[in-house]
């Protein structure tokens, strides 16, 4: 009777059963960079809505609720910049969703300048 | 192997997180892109710890783990939470509903397997 083989290990670089998984660095660097290529359109959407709200508190109709969904738009963007290899792009997009959210009302030309200055760290 | 349930609304964090666990840790990853689902996951497959978003629609992550553990099949599988707040009173907030851990966004998808291990205690 043949003995049971053992289970792959995942962690043992040498077992060609291991995972199915690149166990390189590089390999997962250039999983990344496809994924970081597929998130543009979301990314690009999110930037647009961004500028919308920049527009509109320059022309003073910043609704509570657009206001509300732009803060919600730069949270987003500040926990996936980072993760994509961009962490100042996360830290303006942080200063956006500090910004819209707290209580007073909002400086249009601080948001325009922190929006243009996340889009210059990801080359957008 | 170890076996995680990912819990996140965002596709890309979603994506990162999978590959950073899968390809890094070479760790099984399943996802739900909501609370509700991730649930119904948990039940049916009681993964080793769960890695679940804060902010998500219909149902966040601090209600999910309440609902968690009233489950008695689901209530001992360590949760770990992911937050891009990173505000003391948020972070003291979630730190005190009795979670595993509380990681921030964005992460480190070379380190995150790292993080998580150090914080459940996996050698």
């Amino acid at each position: 009777m043949n003995p049971t083989p053992d289970p792959p290990d995942p962690q043992d670089p040498k077992d060609p059963k291991a995972t199915r998984y690149p166990t390189n660095l590089d390999d997962t660097r250039r999983l990344l960079a496809s994924l970081w290529e597929r998130s543009l359109p979301v990314l690009n959407d999110r930037i647009a809505q961004l500028e919308r709200t920049v527009l509109a508190a320059r022309a003073g109709t910043l609704t509570p609720q657009l206001r509300k969904e732009a803060a919600a738009i730069a949270h987003k963007l500040a926990g996936s910049l980072g993760m994509f290899g961009y962490p100042e792009g996360t830290r303006f997009a942080r200063r956006i969703e500090v910004h819209l959210d707290h209580a007073g009302p909002v400086d249009p030309l601080r948001l325009a300048e922190d929006l243009a200055a996340m889009r210059a760290t990801i080359s957008l | 192997m170890r076996r995680i349930l990912i819990i996140d609304d965002e596709d890309d964090i979603r994506e990162v997180a999978a590959l950073s666990l899968e390809s890094v840790a070479g760790w099984s990853v399943s996802t739900a892109r909501c609370a509700a689902d991730g649930i119904r996951d948990a039940i049916a497959q009681r993964p080793d710890a769960i890695l679940m978003d804060v902010m998500m629609p219909a149902m966040d992550g601090p209600t999910a783990y309440k609902e968690m553990q009233q489950i008695p099949e689901i209530a001992h599988i360590p949760v770990i939470l992911l937050t891009a707040k990173v505000q003391g009173v948020d972070q003291r907030r979630f730190a005190g509903l009795g979670v595993a851990a509380v990681l921030f966004k964005p992460f480190d998808p070379l380190t995150l397997a790292d993080e998580m291990s150090a914080a459940l205690g996996w050698s």
